[in-house]
This record gives structure tokens, sequence and C-alpha cells, in this order.
């Protein structure tokens, strides 16, 4: 459902962030992406909905090149695409349920979205992706007050929001510690099985890799050097991946 | 990773070496030019010849700015240089702090010629501060203040009331006008494209324009423009309250976080609803903070204001002061220590509250 051809990201401060990457993502996959920090990993989650504009190369999503579309089209583009961020990026001081509504801002007008008129069809369907998200009963709740985990959580009721075709996640797990990470990832997996959404998912822990990864692709310097199944990661690739001095961290 | 942060502070070019250098030098001359001209001007003709009113000519900056080219270019190649200190170019000495160095010291003595020539210009005079005439006048005045005429209380109290109610109205039609202003006026929303940057150069240069000059000068020509009264001081107060919350606006703007913003973003959403849920939420408050702060400014300079016709207790002052009737005078020195009072308090805790 997705293909991304030689895709390649000049900053313009001159950073070569990806150097002709090509893969393909298939329906209903958890897909992972590994990389040390700086590999290009967040650049490439930006490219395919667009947040970030790549310089050269493809990306087909669902039968349609996005890298040419604009304004409306490439709104609507945004809209199939959901997205789940490191440090959350909720609405600040505003409540859980109009966080999750914001996930339904294409599709709502924007002197409805402004006054806070959401269909009440919409309302029922954020109070169920709340639901999901094991959040039932914080509706009101101010989502800056929720702890980290929470917080991602409400982040992914957003997406949701979208109906989203694809769920990329940047490194949704790197500001939470071990055991909210695990919570955070049994979600995003619930999501993957249960909706069928496809999940493309940075990621630094390996034995996270380990346990959720349905198939694994691994960026160094900004070109893809790896591709299989996340269990045939030995000590070799590890090292060609991560560097000869790298150690493996697990986390429980 | 290592050899990454070690690049971090870039190696600088020739290039770059070239104007740093240009820079240090033309600040070399500037200080030592003025060197030579204050130690020429006050030093000599003031305290060594007693001359009151010295003679100026044009030569005399010249001059100093001829010498203190010479000066510089000797001080270059020794370690008094502060220009070559400011801008980084001399070598790092870890035994020596940076206040142990040579041109620290040459700084200190800049600074010390500094202070006396301030002393001179100001004509700091002990005598006249401790004179008889003098103390009786103060004495007089002050005997006045302390007794205040409770008669005129009814008038003042409704000249400080116009006084908040115009303070509040020109805080309140600066308040739109500033909103939109403050987004043109942020850089990271402007830097885009190089229409709207030029458009944002534009809008920084009138906003530092009308708020460089005092309200107090904007109220004597709003008073010529539409007569002494409320109205010329509100005019006054609310073109400067525009300026100067467009700034503070804008700021604000600038300091948002990209988060917020970028997820937004990512569910498709329209420009407009990107700034609603992803910029608007993030300022709100301190937009509101930032307008209750001057209103409690504008009330303070609407006082001020009154004195050049600008309505209010203000202009009440004047004329009481104009007539040396020290006891009327006394009693609105008192209400308006009063209303900023009211108005300091309030607001800080209003402040306090929406944190």
């Amino acid at each position: 459902m997705l293909e991304i051809k030689d895709l390649q990201k000049v900053y313009p401060n001159g950073t070569h962030a990806l150097k002709g990457v090509s893969f393909n993502v298939t329906k209903g996959e958890f897909l992972v992406i590994i990389g040390l920090s700086g590999s290009g990993k967040s650049t490439l989650l930006r490219c395919v909905n667009r947040l970030h504009e790549p310089t050269s190369g493809s990306i087909v999503f669902e039968g349609e090149e996005t890298t040419n579309k604009k304004g409306k089209e490439l709104r609507s583009l945004r809209a199939r695409i959901g997205m789940i961020f490191q440090h959350f990026n909720l609405i600040p001081r505003a409540t859980v349920m109009t966080n999750v509504l914001s996930g339904t801002l294409s599709r709502t007008g924007i002197f409805a979205s402004i006054m806070g008129n959401y269909s009440a069809e919409d309302k029922e369907k954020a109070k169920k992706y709340i639901g999901i998200v094991g959040l039932t009963g914080k509706e009101n709740a101010r989502a800056d007050n929720l702890s980290g985990g929470q917080q991602q959580r409400v982040a992914i009721a957003r997406a949701l929001m979208q109906n989203p075709k694809v769920l990329l996640a940047d490194e949704p797990v790197a500001s939470l510690d071990p055991a909210t990470s695990h919570s955070v990832m049994k979600y995003l997996k619930k999501v993957n099985e249960e909706l069928g959404v496809t999940v493309i998912c940075n990621l630094h822990f390996l034995s996270l890799v380990r346990q959720y990864a349905g198939r694994v692709v691994a960026l160094k310097d900004g070109k893809l050097i790896y591709e299989g199944s996340p269990l045939e990661i030995n000590e070799e690739w590890f090292q060609t991946i991560y560097g000869e001095d790298a150690v493996e961290v697990t986390i429980n | 990773m290592a050899t990454q942060t070690e690049r971090l502070p870039h190696e600088p070019t020739n290039m770059q070496i070239v104007r740093k250098t240009a820079q240090a030098f033309s600040l070399d001359v500037f200080l030592m030019a003025y060197v030579i001209l204050v130690t020429h001007k006050i030093i000599y003709e003031k305290i060594i010849l007693g001359l009151r009113y010295p003679d100026f000519s044009w030569n005399q900056p010249m001059t100093a700015l001829g010498i203190g080219f010479l000066v510089a270019v000797a001080l270059f190649f020794t370690k008094l240089s502060i220009g070559k200190a400011v801008f980084g170019l001399y070598e790092e000495d870890p035994e020596k702090t940076v206040l142990k160095q040579p041109y620290t010291l040459l700084g200190y003595v800049i600074l010390i010629l500094t202070i006396i020539a301030g002393i001179f210009i100001s004509q700091i005079s002990i005598r006249e501060f401790l004179s008889e005439s003098g103390l009786n006048g103060a004495r007089r005045i002050f005997t006045a203040l302390f007794h205040p005429n409770l008669d005129i209380f009814e008038p003042a109290l409704f000249a400080a009331i116009e006084t908040i109610y115009m303070a509040f109205i020109a805080t309140i039609a600066a308040l739109p006008i500033a909103f939109i202003l403050g987004f043109f006026a942020a850089r990271n929303l402007m830097a885009d494209s190089r229409f709207f940057f030029s458009i944002y150069v534009l809008i920084r240069f009138c906003l530092n324009m009308t708020r460089s000059i005092e309200p107090l000068v904007w109220a004597i020509i709003f008073s010529v423009w539409v007569g002494i009264g409320p109205f010329a001081g509100m005019l006054a107060l609310s073109l400067h309250s525009v300026s100067s919350l467009a700034k503070l606006y804008s700021e604000q703007i600038e300091n948002i976080s990209d988060g917020p913003i970028e997820a937004i973003k990512a569910t498709g959403a329209h420009p407009i609803q990107v700034v609603w849920y992803g910029v608007v939420p993030q300022i709100i408050l301190p937009y509101l903070s930032f307008t209750i702060y001057r209103w409690d400014i504008n009330v303070r300079m609407a006082t001020v204001i009154g004195l050049v016709g600008g309505g209010g207790i203000g202009t009440m002052l004047m004329q009481y002061q104009g007539l040396a009737k020290w006891n009327e005078v006394g009693l609105l020195v008192l209400v308006i220590a009063a209303i900023v009072w009211v108005m300091d308090y309030s607001s800080s805790k209003i402040r306090e509250a929406i944190k």
C-alpha cells in the first residue's frame, strides 16, 4: 500500500538526511524502523505525510503519487495518515476530548471547528476511541495534567479519529519509562491487530523491536542497510547498524 | 558520536576571521577616540582649565578619531585590545581569569573616565542641594503636600475615574490591532517567503518607530489634532499600546513549540485550523497576562499624560501645580498613589491566577 522509491532529502542547511531509500509497506503490517539518532528515521516518516518535503524520489500511497500533492489534496492525504510523536504534541491546556476531536479537523468545517461544533457522530467515536486506549472517565481532564503514557494514548486516540490507513509513530516511547513503554506499545499492537491499521514505527530499543515488530528496516547515514525479520538481527547485524562500540541495552 | 560533538563549535573560515578582525579593530578605534575626546573635553577643559562652556567644533571628534586610529593600531599588537577580546581573537589563557587580563584593566579605566565625565555633565553640586533657600522651598512644599486639601476630593475622584476608563479603552482599542500585527511581526511565521519577510521587516520597523516616541509626545501631537482632553490621551496611549503589545505578542509567538503545530498539520487540518488549534492555545494565557499588565501601565501613564492636556487626573494636577496650590496637589498625589497601588496589586493577582 506504500511504495517508497529512491527517496532523497537534503535540508536547506546542506544535511543529506536520506540518500536514496527504497522499500515497500504491505497492508496491515507492523513495520519498525531502527537506526542511530541522526540516521534519517524521523525525516523518513515526515516525508511520508509531507511534514517535510522530499527532495527527490517517489512515494506511492494507495496507488497515488504523493510527492506532488498540494493544498486540499495534500490535506486529504495527511488525513488518511495518522501520526504520533515522541513528545506527544498535544494541544496544551485543552481537555482530552478536545485533543481527540482535533483528529477530525480535516472533515470538520473551518468555522465549525473554531466554534467547537463537532458532529454527534464524531463525539461518539471520540468516546469510543478514548475507551479503546483505556482512558474512559478522563474525557474532561486537561491533557497536560495526565502522565506521559496517558498523554501518548490520547495522541493515539487522536490519530485514530482520522480513520487512518497508516499510523506513523516517531519514537513513541522514547520519553517514557520502561513499564509505560510496554503499555503504549501494547496499545499500538492492539490498533494494528484489532483495527487493521498499518503501523510504521521508529524505535530505539531492540528488545521492544523483537517483541512487537512484524518486519524491520534499518537505516544508517540515510541509507537502508537491513530489511527483514526482527529475529534475524544477530550480533553481527547489530554492530553494523549501531557501530562497533555499541552494546545492547534491554528494556523489560 | 564523539567526533560529532567535537565539531560542533565549528572552525571559523578565513573570511570570518577577516570580518571579525575588522569589527574588533573598528571597536578599538571607536573606544580610543572616545577616551581621547572625553579626556580632552572633560578632564582637560572642564577640570584643569575650569571652563564652564568650552567651545566645540567638529574638528575635535575628527582629530580624536584620527589619533584613536593610530593608538588602536598600536594596541592591536598588545594584550590591551578590547576589540580582540570581545570578538574572541585572543588565545584563551587558562591561568588568568577574564577579570585579570590587561584588556579588562583598560576597560576599568574607560568606565572610571565615563563616571567622572558623567558627574561633571550632570552638574552635580552638593552646595546647591543643601543651600538654605532651596531647603526652605522644599520644606514649604513638603508641609503642604502632607496637609492635603480634602475639599477637592470629589472632583479628584471623578478625574481619577476618567483616567482609569481612558486607560481601559486605550487598552481595549489597541488589543485587536496588536493581536493581528503580532502574527505579522513574528519571525517564525513570516520567514517562509521573501514577500512575507519584507512585510515582517516593514511592520517591525513601524512598531519600533512608534514605540520609541514617548506617549507624552504622542499626547501633545493628538491634543493638537483632536483637542485637549481625554480623547487625545486615549489615542496616545492606544498607539503606544499597539506597538508594545504587538511586540510582546510576536515574541510569544516566536517562542511557541513546533510540536503541537506539527501534530495538527499531520491530521490534515487547514492552515487556519492549524493556527487556531496549534498556535492559539499556546499563546492565549500569556496574551491575557500581557494585556492586563498593559492596562496597569496605561493607568500609570495616563496620569502623566494628563500633564500635557490628555485629560483626567493628570490635567487637574498640572492646573493646581501651575497655581502653586500645594495642598491640592498633595491630595491629587495621594489619589494617584492609591490608584497605582490598587492597579498594581490587582493586576499582579490576576496574572498570577491565570498562569
